[in-house]
């Protein structure tokens, strides 16, 4: 694929451990087009979230080739080309909201004006525009991921890396956020291309483009599965039978091996 | 987006302001155990002569405190002993405070270069460790005449032996304290490739916070010892120190005197604990409550 941001080239990554060397990743091979909503599927110990943090530079493959916009990752790293947000929210808790917010611009040396009001239109986008001077104890746990995705998005990266984001909240409070999610990647001119690393079918399926699926020892991908659902995906998209089949071939995908 | 906030944060929203009077009565509150305490000890006190019949000079009367509080000193040309320990007590306080502020200040920068060099903690841990061994007794007559000799002012030796007894346990809680982000706040730091300066000082320092003032209280007690033990050596007018020495030496015939300057030290810790531990929630005061 020409028009590849991420490309995966038989990428292998090997832990040294105590009882010996434990494969995590085994010749995977994946490209992912720009704007595309990938999500990452697997039972634990599949090598969903190292697959992740290879693109992110947090971790080095041990064998294979991995372009980020054409660079290496540690140089797409440098240039910031990535936003990253984990499961828990990761808030620096001496800090207030809106300073969480504006941290990556600080580390970046935008001006004190121009980080604050990017931070405000940031939090009123993720619906926390009355909470910037409130702490991060003072919210809900899905308050507070809405933040980690606020100061993820505001330095505009082209990468979104997600590493299961909702898996904490409460199952009213998920499918609510990964309305909002879609909403948030739906509205900019440009789509952000998003990694996002989750353990629950409906929720890869209701996101992504195109669901990949993993298998464990050695993590490998087992198959890809796209997602021809229409977007915008609403509320009611969870009712379709499409919907219905698409849960049942990924769930499928988890179960072969 | 209708999620409701936490029920503390809509309460500090929609209530006013707490009213004076409820202020009172929580000082109130936090204060009688403290009264209630000290009540109890000199009701002890005195049931305890009563009932073993120890003898005056083991354990004055309150009253005999007391009355020696308010008996001028000098042959009665100077101040009243009262007074002549609180001014005692300010001069501790003062050299406490200096060695505090550069104890602190080598425990904050050891800490810092041990955190960015982990091979000279390996090399100079057990050094620091071996400092802490030496008894302070030995080695402030040393530091006191050693500065002495090098006509460095008197205050210099008293502080830098305060010092000495300060830096140690800020070095360690620091040490700690700087290790002790998560593994994924530094990933973040690191996803923003942010400068290993822009690590310490915006995760890795504030992170450290709580740790430092747990070491920092600890220290403050420290540093006063220190400086009562820097005032023992001979030569030394005005102090604590002073006090205990010349009421120890008369003990015989004036006990009260060697209580009174006790409790002068107390007070010296007392005052200096409460400075830190107010520094400290005004500091860390927005987190959540830890522990």
């Amino acid at each position: 694929m020409s028009d590849a941001i991420i490309e995966f080239d038989r990428v292998s990554k090997i832990y040294q451990s105590g009882g010996g060397p434990v494969t995590a990743l085994h010749d995977v091979s994946l490209s992912i087009a720009d704007g595309e909503f990938i999500a990452l599927i697997g039972p634990s110990g599949c090598g969903k979230s190292t697959l992740m943090r290879l693109v992110g530079d947090l971790e080095q493959p041990s064998a294979g080739g991995l372009r980020v916009r054409g660079k290496t990752p540690h140089q797409a790293r440098l240039d910031r080309d990535y936003g990253i947000v984990f499961q828990s929210p990761v808030l620096y808790e001496w800090r207030s909201i809106r300073k969480n917010v504006e941290l990556p611009l600080e580390i970046m040396g935008q001006p004190g004006p121009k980080r604050h009001a990017r931070a405000d239109e940031l939090l009123r986008l993720v619906g926390l525009g009355d909470f910037g001077d409130a702490y991060p104890h003072q919210l809900s746990g899905g308050m507070q991921q809405r933040a980690s995705i606020a100061r993820a998005l505001s330095f505009e990266p082209a990468i979104l890396l997600m590493d299961e984001p909702f898996g904490a909240l409460d199952e009213i409070t998920r499918e609510r956020m990964q309305l909002e999610l879609l909403g948030i990647w739906d509205g900019g001119d440009q789509r952000t291309t998003v990694i996002f690393v989750t353990h629950s079918i409906p929720e890869a399926v209701f996101l992504a483009d195109r669901v990949v699926v993993m298998s464990p020892r050695p993590g490998r991908v087992e198959r890809v599965v796209p997602i021809d659902l229409p977007r915008p995906r609403s509320f009611e998209t969870r009712e379709d039978p499409r919907f219905f089949a698409l849960v049942t071939e990924v769930r499928e995908g988890l179960r072969e091996h | 987006m209708a999620e409701k906030p936490l029920p503390s944060l809509q309460t500090a929203a929609t209530s006013p302001v707490p009213a004076a009077p409820s202020y009172v009565s929580a000082a109130l509150r936090r204060a009688l155990p403290v009264v209630g305490a000290v009540v109890a000890l000199l009701i002890l006190w005195e049931a305890s002569k009563l009932a073993f019949g120890i003898s005056d000079q083991r354990l004055p009367h309150l009253g005999a405190i007391v009355e020696a509080m308010l008996t001028r000193t000098q042959g009665g040309s100077g101040n009243i002993l009262l007074v002549q320990t609180l001014l005692n007590a300010w001069a501790t306080f003062r050299v406490a405070l200096g060695g505090f502020l550069a104890g602190g200040l080598m425990g904050f920068a050891l800490a810092a270069i041990f955190m960015g060099l982990p091979i000279l903690e390996r090399g100079l841990m057990p050094y620091v460790i071996g400092s802490q061994m030496v008894p302070i007794l030995a080695i402030a007559p040393m530091v006191v005449v050693g500065f002495g000799r090098m006509g460095a002012p008197p205050w210099v030796a008293k502080v830098m032996v305060a010092a000495y007894l300060t830096f140690f346990p800020v070095t360690i809680g620091m040490l700690r304290g700087l290790r002790a982000p998560s593994p994924m706040s530094l990933d973040l730091m690191r996803s923003y490739a942010a400068s290993p300066a822009q690590v310490f000082w915006r995760l890795r320092m504030p992170t450290s916070l709580p740790y430092l003032f747990t070491s920092l209280k600890v220290a403050a007690s420290a540093s006063v010892i220190g400086a009562i033990v820097a005032e023992l050596p001979a030569g030394a007018r005005e102090g604590i120190g002073v006090m205990i020495l010349t009421s120890a030496q008369f003990y015989n015939s004036r006990p009260p005197a060697l209580y009174i300057a006790i409790l002068g030290a107390a007070l010296v810790g007392v005052v200096f604990y409460g400075m830190v531990a107010l520094a400290e929630r005004l500091v860390v005061r927005d987190r959540a409550a830890e522990g």
